[in-house]
């Protein structure tokens, strides 16, 4: 246990260095603030460009807060997952190539010790990137457009994250085997993967994490769902990345 | 007491056999040198060794425990070329080291300041290791091997990349460290291993060529030879030329003041020729017997 703190605190430590602790947040709340602020512009924003078709901002009507939070969130899920792929990607594909997997192999601790401290870090970041992002793209959009069940907004934060933290791990579990690049477009293949084959066909996958967008959103606008499936596949998913990436690291811990 | 035992230890990537089925057994204490040419197997061995790669055959045994036991807690580690966190100083890391070698926080602290002021890093211990010289790194990589205090050090052509003063100042904590711990270190120069090491095991291919106590192994390939010098100009140069004809003499080299002598017995020639160097008053400028020609089976052994 100690040493997964020596080793969580290592990986806090290079994110705080690397600025990575700063510049994922700060995407994060741009990202978040947009979609309030656009939305509640957009009208203004047309008539300034000029000319507008007469009668056409008649039919605009300004969307509830709930559907415009749900918005926000639903832009992390593209630049905000890509962001926290390219962010992961070297963590293990790194270390093996730069040769510092192998002054960290020979030390005495197991190899899902350091894929756990790794992964704990990456959902420290992601913690505070989504909550700093959701609160300001909440606060923008209580005070432009009306109020936001607090519990509500919580809820669809926390399922978002989960979805962000498939991702993540996937990233995790490839990067123990490929170069980081590989693994992180692998990663987002697959979850594009999942989200695509959800789209197709929601009634046969809404099992899958990829489900987890939709359930986000649906908490905020319908303010209850089946969470259940989605949330306990992504787990079991999380998992398995830990698991893989902790044997797959065992084996392979020199540069190649 | 036996530290080590290495039994038919092999390593093969696919059909090349990097390492091929090699033992020795290391005494607590030796230092002992693992000498070879570049692709001779030293990394791969090592790396067996330290727990990182697994073997193809063969057994290793720690300090007279089962073969297949995890004793990377008594292990020091400084790989070829050791790549420690950029973005950490020299401090932080063997700190982190330490921590992750199982030592308490605060012990750590104290034991990694030690370790720095040892390889002579204290002053540069809150410096960023990115901005480390190469010598520098070298000693780093020393230190958080050694921060534990472990029982066996492997060392991995440890001055191999260094200029002639980063090579002394590691040789010199390199000669300081061996009397505390049991350290092998792989080298490909003949005169680092006689430097530092009692013992040396010479591989070429992947299997040992030649493995034991360098004076023993000095005697064992020492051809007896006998070789002298004297002023040039005088009327020692007649003198050279009389010795070859001695009967204790079988074949003989001169040229410029300077002879080599095959002999027969080296202690008997020894005595005669430094007797007539002195009955006829001979300035002889050096005298050397029985030399050791280590440095000729390496190349014999490195060369085939
Ligand atoms: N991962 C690998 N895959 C394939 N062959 C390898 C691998 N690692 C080492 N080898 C081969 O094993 C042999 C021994 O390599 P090793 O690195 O142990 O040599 P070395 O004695 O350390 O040499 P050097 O002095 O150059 O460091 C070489 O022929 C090398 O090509
Ligand atoms: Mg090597």
């Amino acid at each position: 246990m100690r040493k997964f703190w020596t080793l969580y605190s290592k990986e806090m430590l290079e994110s705080l260095r690397s600025y990575r602790l700063v510049w994922i947040p700060v995407v994060f709340i741009i990202l978040g603030i947009m979609q309030p602020l656009t939305t509640y512009y957009l009208p203004d924003i047309l008539k300034a460009s000029g000319d507008m078709p007469p009668g056409m901002l008649e039919g605009y009507e300004m969307p509830g807060a709930a559907a415009v939070m749900a918005q926000a969130l639903g832009q992390y899920g593209t630049i905000g997952m890509l962001v926290l792929a390219l962010a992961a990607m070297n963590s293990l594909a790194g270390e093996r190539s730069s040769g510092s997997a192998e002054l960290l192999m020979v030390k005495p601790i197991a190899p899902a010790v350091i894929i756990f401290a790794k992964w704990a870090a990456h959902l420290t970041v992601l913690f505070i990137a989504l909550g700093l992002g959701a609160a300001a793209a909440g606060y923008y959009t209580v005070q432009l457009m009306g109020s936001l069940s607090v519990s509500d907004c919580l809820a669809a934060a926390g399922l978002y994250s989960l979805w962000l933290l498939s991702a993540v791990s996937l990233t995790l579990l490839f990067s123990a085997f490929m170069r980081g690049p590989a693994a992180a477009f692998l990663a987002l293949l697959s979850a594009a993967g999942m989200s695509l084959l959800y789209s197709l066909l929601p009634s046969d996958f809404d099992w899958l994490p990829a489900a987890l967008p939709d359930l986000s959103a649906g908490q905020l606008t319908e303010g209850s769902v089946a969470w259940f499936g989605p949330v306990l596949s992504a787990v079991l998913l999380i998992l398995a990345c830990i698991a893989g990436a902790s044997m797959l690291m065992g084996r392979n811990k020199l540069p190649d | 007491m036996t530290l080590l035992e290495v039994t038919g230890l092999s390593k093969s990537y696919g059909k090349q056999r990097s390492v091929d089925n090699i033992s020795f057994v290391i005494e607590a204490g030796q230092c002992v040198a693992l000498l070879g040419p570049n692709g001779a197997g030293k990394t791969t061995t090592l790396r067996m060794l330290a727990g990182l790669l697994p073997p193809s055959a063969g057994q290793i045994s720690f300090n007279g425990s089962l073969p297949g036991t995890d004793y990377r807690k008594e292990l020091g580690y400084l790989p070829q070329s050791p790549a420690m966190y950029r973005w950490m100083s020299g401090l932080e890391y063997v700190v982190f080291a330490a921590k992750l070698s199982g030592i308490p926080s605060r012990e750590a602290a104290k034991v990694s300041a030690a370790a720095l002021e040892r390889v002579g890093l204290a002053a540069a211990g809150r410096r960023r290791i990115g901005g480390y010289s190469g010598g520098m790194k070298q000693r780093l990589g020393l230190a958080q091997a050694l921060v534990h205090r472990p029982k066996l050090l492997l060392l991995d052509e440890p001055v191999s990349a260094l200029d002639p003063i980063g090579r002394r100042e590691v040789m010199e904590l390199l000669r300081e460290i061996r009397g505390e711990t049991t350290v092998i270190f792989s080298t490909h120069v003949l005169h680092d291993a006689e430097e530092i090491c009692d013992n040396v095991i010479l591989m070429n291919q992947g299997t040992i060529a030649v493995q034991g106590e360098l004076s023993e192994l000095r005697q064992q390939y020492s051809l007896p030879v006998i070789r002298l010098s004297v002023e040039t100009g005088s009327a020692a140069a007649g003198w050279l030329e009389s010795l070859a004809l001695k009967p204790f003499i079988q074949a003989s080299q001169i040229s410029g003041g300077k002879a080599v002598f095959n002999v027969a017995d080296v202690a008997l020639a020894r005595r005669a020729i430094l007797q007539e160097a002195v009955g006829l008053n001979i300035p002889l400028l050096h005298f050397e017997a029985g030399s050791s020609t280590l440095e000729d089976l390496f190349m014999k052994v490195v060369g085939s």
